[in-house]
């Protein structure tokens, strides 16, 4: 075997191996990413109707500080909701020309929002040395749980209800009076709305 | 002397006015975010879309590809099984905006005794969804790690963009959406406005 053949055939030789590899590479970095999470379809649980009359939406970005014995956890969630009234059963009373109505109880709709990210749980420890920090799906939503019961707090403290229930009158007021086409005079009962534990 | 007591008393009175302000500045909690607005909707159905997820090994008869491929073999020889499974619900309503709505959009006719009502087009939108998880199903045994709350976020995470692009793709969900609460604003309007007789003809605008 000459020299000439020698190197012609390492260059083939080596020029084989390299298309292996690079095939071989490839077809690994093509292959199906590794997921062991399966992803059911949506389904629909429930469909009701209802005519509410909705005055004010919020959004808030909120953290979730906890611990459950020596384990800590700490994150942040974006919550919204709104404040609402059922005028479906609202009853219309007439005086003269004049109707009058009673603007009733708020409903406030406390939710986790579906905006990305919307929950992330930033970091979780044990005070404990070597000890696990896990927290319990359980555990978890126990803590959630609170941290919605304070929200809807909130909104009342800060007003949210007031200013809802404030612009529910002058909008169930105009809405009636367009319909109706006569004066329509509405009444709130409880400005400050019905917070709970009341 | 005189003059040190005024001092002191100044002092004191801004101390108290200073303690006073930041007590009305405190926050009533830790807010990141927040934004609140007011809104003139009218809101006539809500749906509830329930999502479910499985976490699991990756069976070797299952596995695509060299990735895969490997992974399932690494999970074959862990010790013990790890399988759990987590659902919630994600909530969407129908509304329509009546800001717009003025009295041109309803009108009287006395000869023909009806009453014809124009309402507002209908939205559909995302309303939020549960904060808890619902554990379905969880056992983790051998040496395997549990499944934590870092691990069950990204989950849900992933769930909401799955639930996003199925009710983005599928048009079932917003058309039953849409369905209840036309059914639901024909029922109400006519009976708010029926009076003496009058036939109620409720319409939509855009339809």
């Amino acid at each position: 075997m000459t020299d000439v053949m020698k190197k012609t055939l390492l260059i083939v030789v080596v020029a084989v191996v390299g298309l292996a590899v690079a095939g071989l590479v490839a077809w690994h970095n093509l292959s199906p990413e590794v997921s062991r999470v399966r992803i059911d379809k949506a389904k629909i649980a429930e469909l009701k109707g209802m005519v509410r009359l909705c005055a004010v939406d919020f959004y808030e970005d909120v953290p979730v500080r906890a611990s459950v014995g020596s384990r800590h956890m700490f994150g942040r969630v974006s919550l919204t909701g709104s404040v609402s009234f059922d005028i479906e059963k609202i009853k219309l009373t007439e005086r003269d020309d004049t109707i009058f109505v009673t603007l009733p109880p708020e409903i406030v709709e406390v939710y986790e929002a579906t905006s990305p990210q919307s929950y992330e749980v930033i970091d979780t420890w044990n005070d404990r040395f070597l000890r696990s920090s896990n927290v319990t799906t359980a555990e978890e939503n126990k803590i959630k749980a609170k941290v919605k019961a304070n929200f809807r707090k909130a909104v009342y403290a800060k007003g949210y209800v007031r200013r809802a229930r404030k612009e529910a009158v002058t909008n169930l007021a105009n809405l009636f009076s367009a319909l109706t086409r006569r004066p329509v005079v509405v009444t709130d009962p409880t400005p400050g709305g019905t917070p709970p534990g009341h | 002397m005189k003059l040190l007591r005024k001092l002191q008393s100044v002092v004191l009175l801004s101390l108290l006015f200073m303690t006073a302000s930041c007590r009305n500045e405190m926050p009533l909690d830790s807010v990141l975010y927040s934004e609140v607005k007011s809104v003139k909707k009218i809101v006539l159905a809500q749906m509830s879309v329930s999502k479910m997820a499985t976490v699991r090994d990756l069976p070797l008869n299952e596995a695509k590809g060299t990735k895969q491929t490997i992974a399932a073999l690494t999970d074959a020889v862990k010790i013990g099984d790890r399988v759990a499974v987590y659902s919630y619900n994600t909530y969407l309503r129908a509304y329509m905006s009546f800001a717009d709505f003025s009295l041109g959009d309803l009108h009287v006719d006395d000869y023909a005794k009806t009453i014809t009502i124009e309402l507002p087009e209908i939205d559909v939108e995302f309303q939020g969804r549960d904060m808890e998880v619902r554990e379905e199903h969880y056992r983790v045994t051998g040496l395997r790690s549990q499944i934590n709350a870092v691990e069950r976020a990204k989950l849900k995470e992933a769930m909401n963009v799955s639930l996003k692009e199925e009710v983005e793709n599928n048009r079932e969900f917003k058309r039953r959406l849409v369905e209840k609460a036309k059914e639901k604003a024909e029922d109400y309007f006519s009976t708010l406005l029926a009076r003496d007789g009058y036939t109620v003809i409720v319409n939509f605008k855009y339809d």
